[in-house]
């Protein structure tokens, strides 16, 4: 390896460092309040590496209700916002996992049908699916909760989940469509004339190879419903209700904002999705790269 | 199975009825709401009271400045996000395209943003930028880069450079992923064949990268244009729109119209210029992505 | 799709759901628990203290419902009401601040209260200077229960004004008060002379408002048929002040709500402020020298009108009428509390000095007067308490001229707000700003006729 090309790897190293650096500060900065002390917290000048380390942010976070409830009628006001972390985060759950489960099944369903079969309007279906996903959720959201009232479904879980599928379900089901037709019909025919029934078909030999398309729908479809706040705002109103990203706002109180809760939720509402991305990253890719681009 | 059979088209109406019933349900009915709604007067605190006023919503939004303000402000939010996020997006994918141990890494690091919700990210944003005892401050008073605080969300300019810095650290992903994925295809013997014809890197990336490189962008930049321009919650969440009404768009226009204002036939209104903006973006979509002529292909 | 199965599925999930977390979730999911009735309380923890005086009442008659206590924050009350009473699903009962309970009054949302404030004797218990009616009244009906106040107030660091010589807080006018806040900024480097909220948001409605009524304004006048009055000179001379003042103010002001100012003092980093109680009930909590050198004085008076109004919460319980289930049990845990002194010193208590007693018998109970603030803070908590009193108003009561439902809309884009902003961030002239505000508010006295009228 010539001297030059040395140098240049290290310049692009340091490049990159530099810019991951940036990149993750808020993220890292965000950790580091979570884990200091209230009063380290306030310092002025700030501490960059924590001096202390408490995992109180968190604990208050995770045993809230619990203390809540033991503390009973002392508790002399109600119980706090952190009182109900965790079932913001168990909401959180239910309706990423639930919104998931529909989008991704009904849109795989619809697209093969789309891919395989003729139907009257069949060449509008993708159209408007794109249309759709582009509409933002402003636009959803106002007659969705007028839906949603009027079907006294408003404040509960599946008015949330109805509303997440409404604005991924048009990318779930582009995204398969388009992954569908790249996936060549003839080992299916072959089935089919051997004498396999279509739904067994389906089963045996669409289903397996289609699943980088179905994991690419469904990540998106987790991050859009795990990250959402409007309709989260909008429907649901009583605390033990809320979704996390609509829940943690509250620990604004008006005259005190709890920095050291607020980034420790941050922490642990970013963990799933981290985690989830890292065994994922490469189906990330790969599936927005066949989906979201070449359409 | 056996004995019960379904026929090809019964599997295939089979499989269509769910989405048809959803879509129908859950989408087009909303949006003909939507839309309906534009042409009442529609107080959230009196329910039962809907009153037709015909275009009486979207006169008064034409005739608002705040409508205005909010669109040319959408303008500048969406222009220098899309800018910055595709030059940043293409350059980092270009370094992170370079086969070199630990590159995952990095690629892994700076694709997270992507998924980042955006409470989180807007707090974070809230809490380093704060003027008075954020980080960002800190460092650079104590580096000498500036001598007094930045005031950083409460001068108008500040703060939709701000919201815009926030929109490009989250979303650059997006565009870093897209343009990996297609810098994935190109074959390595084009550049091979550059080098031996004595191209410089330079060269080869004009020459055979960017020509590559044409049709995701234009898409990519189409996408990120609609969705940008129509974003509500990083704004929100961040700058509620202020300071005064200096980081409004239509999105926060509308949600403020109909929350704040309890004028949901106006948000309505609001909504549906909204939808027509998108639909004449999509067009533009389908006519560089050749979506259209692919379908008549088969 | 019917509703009831839609119920059935969302129940499903929540239990399917529930069984992951079995454990951390089980007493939510205990069976034959009472019915729950929400209430709405404000930021803090007095309301919470109300609820279990509820719920005492609720125990002690097996009515076989629990009230739970919800926060709500300030700036979000208006998204809150909207949904859920659009939804149908208002709380059994709330506190808000008297603009948006005058408003939903004027509505028809509310329903009458008169035989609770009779079974309390509200009248004859008010503390002087109050009347009932200013708690939410509407077309003569009384649609709110007493329950505290809250005059917005100058907070000065008294140690700061003596050293530099500025005199006493308690005779200044504007021009010695604008005079403290520049000799402030100017000597104390670091340190702003005064913070006020600029924000798009309700706190800086409030604040500048006081400044508009000192100056002998007011944006609707009830005794007029509401008419917009916004554009006199007296909220222009108001507006120039304002600007008068910026430049001593913290940079950042122009996003200040009620956090970023209370910050701002307890921190140090400000002379003086304009706010409620809380400010010393933090510095109390978090930085001692502070609280040790506070002090709490009326608003300054204007030169010529010599008034010192002041924005007041006298905040009354209001109930949802409609949709509401629990609308009898509510009144009835309502005058059990309201009736039991124990119960409302405990509630004053709870955030000194943020919520005033209303009633006679609290503010001079034994038990309230034994709160340690009354050895270190008498002088303080006397101007708060009490001195305040004939300065209170608010936008939706404003120089006192009657009830005005139309300020809770205005509220709701903080208007008063938003004219201020393009004075001070559009570089608008005060008179253009004025007349800004005065097109909106005369556009929110249209859109509301009807609710005028009816």
């Amino acid at each position: 390896m010539s001297a030059k090309i040395v140098l240049g790897r290290v310049a692009l190293y340091a490049l990159l460092s530099a810019v991951t650096f940036l990149v993750c500060f808020p993220l890292v900065w965000a950790f580091f309040t979570s884990v200091k002390p209230k009063e380290e917290i306030f310092r002025w000048p700030p501490t960059l590496w924590p001096e202390s380390w408490t995992l109180e942010n968190y604990r208050a976070l995770l045993e809230g209700k619990q203390a809540y409830f033991q503390a009973g009628a002392a508790a002399a006001s109600g119980p706090p916002p952190s009182a109900f972390f965790l079932d913001w985060f168990l909401n959180s759950v239910i309706v990423t996992l639930g919104t998931t489960a529909i989008s991704t099944i009904v849109s795989t369903l619809a697209a093969y049908s789309l891919t395989r079969f003729r139907f009257p309007g069949q060449r509008a279906v993708p159209y408007l699916a794109l249309v759709g996903y582009m509409v933002p959720s402003i636009i959803f959201v106002f007659p969705m909760f007028l839906v949603m009232a009027d079907l006294r479904l408003t404040d509960t879980l599946f008015s949330l989940i109805l509303g997440y599928v409404c604005i991924t379900l048009p990318f779930c089901m582009w995204l398969m469509w388009a992954f569908f037709r790249g996936v060549p019909i003839e080992i299916e025919e072959a089935a089919l004339v051997d004498g396999a029934s279509r739904l067994r078909v389906f089963w045996e030999i669409v289903l397996p190879t289609a699943w980088p398309g179905i994991i690419a729908a469904a990540i998106f479809t987790l991050i859009v419903s795990w990250n959402d706040y409007l309709f989260g705002r909008v429907f649901m109103n009583s605390m033990e209700n809320l979704p996390l990203t609509v829940g943690v706002m509250h620990f604004f109180d008006g005259t005190h904002v709890d920095w050291g809760l607020m980034m420790a939720s941050s922490v642990m509402m970013t963990v799933p999705m981290a985690v989830l991305f890292m065994l994922l990253q490469k189906h990330l890719v790969a599936g927005f790269g066949a989906g979201a681009v070449k359409g | 199975m056996r004995g019960f059979r379904l026929s090809d088209r019964q599997v295939g109406i089979l499989f269509m009825l769910p989405f048809l019933v959803t879509a129908g349900a859950f989408m087009v009915w909303p949006v003909a709401e939507a839309v309906r709604l534009a042409f009442y007067s529609y107080n959230p605190l009196r329910p039962d009271d809907l009153t037709w006023v015909g275009f009486e919503n979207f006169e008064r939004i034409f005739n608002d400045p705040l409508f205005w303000e909010s669109f040319s402000q959408a303008l500048v939010w969406t222009g220098w996000s899309i800018v910055l996020q595709t030059l940043l997006g293409v350059g980092l994918a270009m370094l992170l395209h370079v086969a070199l141990p630990g590159i995952a890494v990095f690629r892994g690091l700076l694709l997270f943003p992507y998924i980042v919700p955006t409470v989180v990210i807007a707090l974070n944003w809230r809490w380093i930028f704060n003027s008075e005892i954020g980080i960002v401050n800190h460092a650079l008073v104590s580096l000498g880069i500036i001598e007094q605080n930045i005031a950083w969300l409460s001068t108008p300019n500040m703060a939709m450079t701000s919201a815009v810095l926030l929109n490009v650290w989250k979303y650059t992903p997006f565009v870093i992923i897209c343009v990996l994925a297609r810098l994935q295809t190109i074959p390595t013997e084009l550049y091979d064949a550059a080098k031996v014809d004595g191209a410089g890197a330079w060269r080869r990336f004009t020459d055979i990268t960017l020509p590559m490189l044409k049709e995701v962008l234009v898409v990519v930049i189409v996408f990120r244009t609609i969705w940008t321009f129509n974003k509500f919650e990083e704004i929100y969440l961040l700058t509620r729109g202020g300071p005064g009404t200096s980081t409004f768009n239509l999105a926060v226009y509308a949600f403020e119209e109909g929350m704040a204002n309890l004028r949901l036939g106006v948000a309505a209104a609001t909504g549906v210029v909204m939808i027509v903006l998108l639909l004449a973006g999509t067009v533009v979509y389908v006519r560089v992505s050749g979506f259209g002529q692919e379908e008549k292909a088969t | 799709m019917s509703t009831t199965s839609l119920l059935a599925t969302r129940r499903a999930a929540l239990l399917g759901g529930s069984a992951l977390a079995a454990g951390l979730a089980a007493p939510a999911l205990a069976q034959n628990q009472p019915r729950v009735a929400r209430v709405w309380g404000e930021p803090g923890p007095y309301g919470g203290v109300f609820v279990q005086g509820m719920n005492e009442w609720a125990e002690r008659n097996n009515a076989g419902i629990r009230f739970e206590v919800e926060q709500i924050p300030w700036d979000g009350v208006t998204v809150k009401l909207t949904t859920d009473l659009a939804a149908r699903r208002p709380p059994a009962l709330i506190s808000v601040e008297s603009p948006i309970a005058y408003q939903l009054a004027a509505e028809g949302l509310l329903e009458p209260v008169e035989d609770v404030n009779n079974a309390i004797r509200a009248r004859e218990r008010l503390v002087d200077g109050f009347s009932l009616e200013q708690f939410g009244a509407w077309k003569g009906v009384q649609y709110a229960v007493p329950v505290h106040h809250q005059p917005c107030l100058l907070v000065v660091q008294q140690d700061i004004v003596n050293e530099l010589g500025l005199g006493d807080p308690a005779s200044w006018n504007w021009d010695q008060f604008a005079n403290a806040a520049r000799t402030i900024s100017e000597r104390k480097p670091g340190m702003a002379g005064y913070t006020m909220a600029l924000g798009r948001n309700l706190c800086a409605d409030y604040h500048i408002t006081q400044f508009i009524w000192q100056a002998g304004g007011m944006t609707w006048d009830p005794r007029d048929g509401f008419k917009t009055v916004f554009d006199s000179p007296a909220t222009v001379e108001a507006f120039d002040f304002i600007r008068r003042l910026h430049p001593f103010m913290p940079r950042a002001a122009v996003e200040f709500s009620f956090l970023q100012v209370v910050d701002q003092h307890v921190a140090g980093r400000t002379g003086m402020s304009a706010y409620w109680g809380r400010t010393m009930g933090r510095a109390a909590e978090e930085t001692p020298q502070l609280f040790n050198n506070m002090e709490y004085y009326l608003n300054p008076a204007h030169p010529g009108t010599g008034m010192r109004w002041s924005w007041t919460d006298i905040n009354g319980w209001i109930i949802p009428r409609r949709d509401n289930a629990f609308i009898r049990e509510t009144k009835e845990a309502v005058t059990y509390v309201s009736n039991n002194v124990d119960w409302l010193v405990r509630y004053s208590q709870s955030l000194m000095p943020n919520v005033g007693p209303v009633f006679k018998d609290v503010a001079t109970a034994p038990a309230m007067l034994a709160h340690p603030f009354y050895q270190s803070k008498r002088r303080s908590l006397d101007v708060i308490f009490s001195q305040s009193v004939p300065h209170t108003c608010n936008t939706g009561l404003e120089l006192r001229h009657g009830v005005n439902p139309l300020a809770g809309s205005a509220h709701g884009r903080s208007v008063w707000a938003q004219a201020v902003q393009r004075m001070l961030l559009n570089n608008e002239q005060p008179r253009q700003a004025v007349q800004w505000g005065q097109r909106q508010f005369e556009t929110i006295r249209r859109d509301n006729a009807r609710m005028l009228a009816g």
